[in-house]
């Protein structure tokens, strides 16, 4: 078993002077549904830590705020935060469908968003959509306060550019305008409690009938969570009624054999990450007529 | 490791603590409380069946550190009885016999009460939303949703 002991700051700042001091031998605990079965299963992922800083009582970072041009998602709300917020559903009804999907009742009611995203998943169920959605993630060290895009902050599975002694305080997310359609798919083993094999988020919005803005984001498919790009360069401009449906499913799964390589897996999950793609786009496409 | 000091409210009753730092609030609750209600199956959030009501929330205490939710109040399967009278969750589940092995049981009944506190009358969907977490290898899940939902009635009518 994994010896440590336990850090447990009052506040940000608190947390954040303790980081600058010992951050190296620090590892920051939040909602716990990843790291305490990482840490049961003693698994190779943890590197080394002397300390456990718990971080899910610090006030001031499970709140959402609603800004002119961004919804604000602070890093410690839960799942379950997420799924019962108004203002989320208002604004970006695709992350309450992804949140929603995440583990059981017991895990939403932990789980948090910060805790997705800094645990690095290729599977995390929030980073495919806030990716699509050209989510940006705010870092706070003692002395600084940066902001970077999402899909930069992921650096390869399980890998993320926080340095030791940052905190992730916030998610921001920009706005969309109200004719934009969002579906989130996702394949996996069992209906509750499931790691997904395969997740995918589309966000679009269509102008005259033809796919305008559209962004198509596969989470597990390929090392990291990343937009399809060469899918939504044919996509774009593409009418929506006179899509090739089996030649964009082909298209889409060469492109993630072209990021990933010929694997073990990928007999699966070349037909289906095109097939993914075919019904989130058929949900869009009923949505508007 | 060094212990660390916490307070908990744990069925209606204050503990002062001095806990592990590794010490889940599963460990707490069963070794130091002796509340075996509480079972310890899968150790990694999959199965449920070591569900109690973190301040209003149901949540897997294998996947909590005791040191993290000083000052928390929790409710464990023990707590559902109030002086020698089971909750009527209880009594329904023994009504409709949603109760084979028991092992998922009282898991089960915290998930359901956590559920029934927010939500006096939830639908059948909320309910298997409720128990999602919770797995059970007898009974097929029929006669536990049952009783869930029988309970909610009799809460509407009284």
């Amino acid at each position: 078993m994994i010896e440590f002991e336990a850090l447990k700051p009052q506040n940000l700042k608190e947390a954040l002077a303790v980081l600058k001091e010992k951050g190296m031998d620090i590892k920051i605990l939040a909602g716990g549904t990843d790291l305490l079965v990482e840490i049961n299963n003693n698994s190779d992922r943890l590197g080394d830590f002397k300390y456990l800083m718990d971080i899910s009582s610090i006030k001031g970072l499970d709140e959402i705020e609603n800004k002119k041009e961004h919804l604000i998602i602070g890093a410690l709300c839960t799942h379950t935060q997420i799924s019962e917020s108004e203002l989320i559903k208002r604004n970006f009804p695709i992350l309450i469908r992804a949140a929603k999907t995440i583990g059981s009742t017991q895990i939403r009611n932990r789980g948090t968003i910060g805790g997705n995203i800094n645990n690095g998943s290729p599977a995390a169920d929030l980073i495919t959509p806030l990716i699509a959605l050209k989510g940006s993630v705010i870092l706070k060290s003692k002395n600084k306060k940066r902001e970077l895009p999402l899909q930069d902050f992921i650096t390869g599975p399980y890998k993320t550019d926080r340095k030791e002694d940052e905190i992730m305080t916030k998610i921001k997310i920009p706005k969309i305008t109200s004719d934009y359609q969002s579906s989130f798919q996702k394949v996996k083993r069992r209906q509750a409690v499931a790691i997904a094999r395969i997740n995918l988020a589309v966000v679009t919005d269509i102008k005259k009938k033809r796919f305008n803005d559209i962004r198509v984001v596969f989470g597990s498919a390929t090392p990291t969570a990343i937009r399809f790009l060469k899918i939504e360069k044919r996509l774009k401009q593409a009418h929506i009624n006179e899509l090739d449906l089996e030649s964009i499913a082909e298209q889409t799964g060469q492109e993630m054999v072209e990021i990933t390589g010929e694997r073990w897996s990928t007999p699966y999950k070349k037909p289906v990450v095109g097939n993914l793609l075919i019904r989130a786009l058929q949900e869009i496409i009923r949505e508007v007529q | 490791m060094q212990k660390v000091k916490v307070s908990l409210t744990v069925n209606r009753k204050k503990y002062n603590l001095k806990v592990d730092p590794d010490e889940r609030l599963l460990d707490t609750l069963r070794d130091r409380l002796h509340l075996f209600g509480v079972k310890e199956g899968c150790s990694i959030g999959e199965c449920g069946a070591c569900t109690v009501i973190l301040d209003g929330k149901a949540v897997n205490s294998c996947m909590v550190y005791t040191f993290q939710i000083d000052g928390s109040q929790v409710l464990t399967v023990e707590g559902l009885e109030i002086d020698g009278r089971l909750d009527p969750l209880q009594l329904s589940f023994i009504e409709h016999q949603a109760v084979q092995c028991g092992f998922c049981t009282p898991g089960m009944l915290m998930s359901a009460k956590a559920l029934l506190n927010k939500n006096p009358n939830p639908d059948k969907e909320a309910i298997k939303t409720a128990i999602e977490g919770n797995l059970c290898r007898c009974t097929g899940y029929q006669q536990i949703i049952e009783a869930i939902e029988a309970s909610t009635k009799k809460d509407g009518s009284e």
